[in-house]
């Protein structure tokens, strides 16, 4: 699950060579929510940080 | 600024994200440190934004592909700031070694913030914008994507490895797929 937004971006960019604009811009946004997604999962331990 | 230098400076851009990855990859293997799972974070964040840059370079320059930059920018940052400040307590330790005196995250986070105001600089410049847009693909274009691409193939392929289909733990002690844990004990 963690190579999503590789894989994603890796077909991504074989888009942007073959000159499919909307399928690259697609794929890059699908990669960037599922960073954002894995992001969430892993940001889960509290901060050791008092203010 | 004409679009043939935009496109230039953004062939540059896509190396240097390029030579960012390689040299995490180099202190991946030759250094034997495992990527934690924030550090791949940070790597996929600046491979979404490398995208940015490979729009610019085949489509001509539009202010759509700099949001792109920017907001991938903004979630690589986010992680990285996250794992800065896991260890910006003393006594909390640090993750990997220093690279010139910073860690790799504080180095991602100083990268981030410089890609988001490097975007916004670059949009400045208006006449980049105006057609004709460069036609065609240069072969440093091509090369810049190529290396990219293979870059994010071989990060997400490094990524499988590490932690197999799911979650990778959050103190990665080896290659999961390639050390598999021993079967437990019977009984």
């Amino acid at each position: 699950m963690m190579s999503v937004p590789f894989f994603g971006c890796a077909l991504a960019m074989l888009a942007v060579w073959a000159g499919r604009r909307w399928i690259a811009v697609g794929l890059w946004a699908l990669s960037l929510i599922a960073l954002a997604v894995l992001f969430r999962l892993h940001a889960t331990d509290a901060l050791p940080l008092a203010f | 600024m004409s679009p043939n230098l935009s496109r230039a400076l953004n062939i540059a851009g896509v190396f240097a994200i390029s030579a960012i990855l390689l040299v995490a990859f180099w202190d991946q293997f030759a250094n034997a440190e495992l990527p934690c799972p924030l550090c791949l974070l940070q790597r996929a964040g600046f491979v979404c934004a490398a995208m940015g840059l490979a729009l610019n370079i085949r489509f001509g320059p539009r202010p759509s592909h700099y949001a792109i930059v920017v907001l991938s920018s903004l979630v690589g940052a986010t992680a990285a700031v996250r794992q800065v400040l896991l260890h910006v307590a003393p006594n909390t330790g640090a993750y990997g070694e220093a690279l010139f005196g910073l860690h790799f995250y504080t180095w991602a986070f100083v990268v981030f913030a410089a890609m988001v105001a490097g975007s916004a600089v670059m949009l400045l410049f208006d006449r980049q914008f105006e057609p004709p847009r460069p036609a065609g693909l240069p072969w440093l274009g091509t090369a810049a994507l190529a290396l990219a691409g293979l870059l994010a193939l071989g990060n997400g392929v490094s990524t499988v490895l590490e932690c197999g289909g799911g979650l990778c733990p959050d103190n990665p002690a080896g290659y999961q797929l390639l050390d598999p844990a021993p079967p437990a004990p019977a009984g």
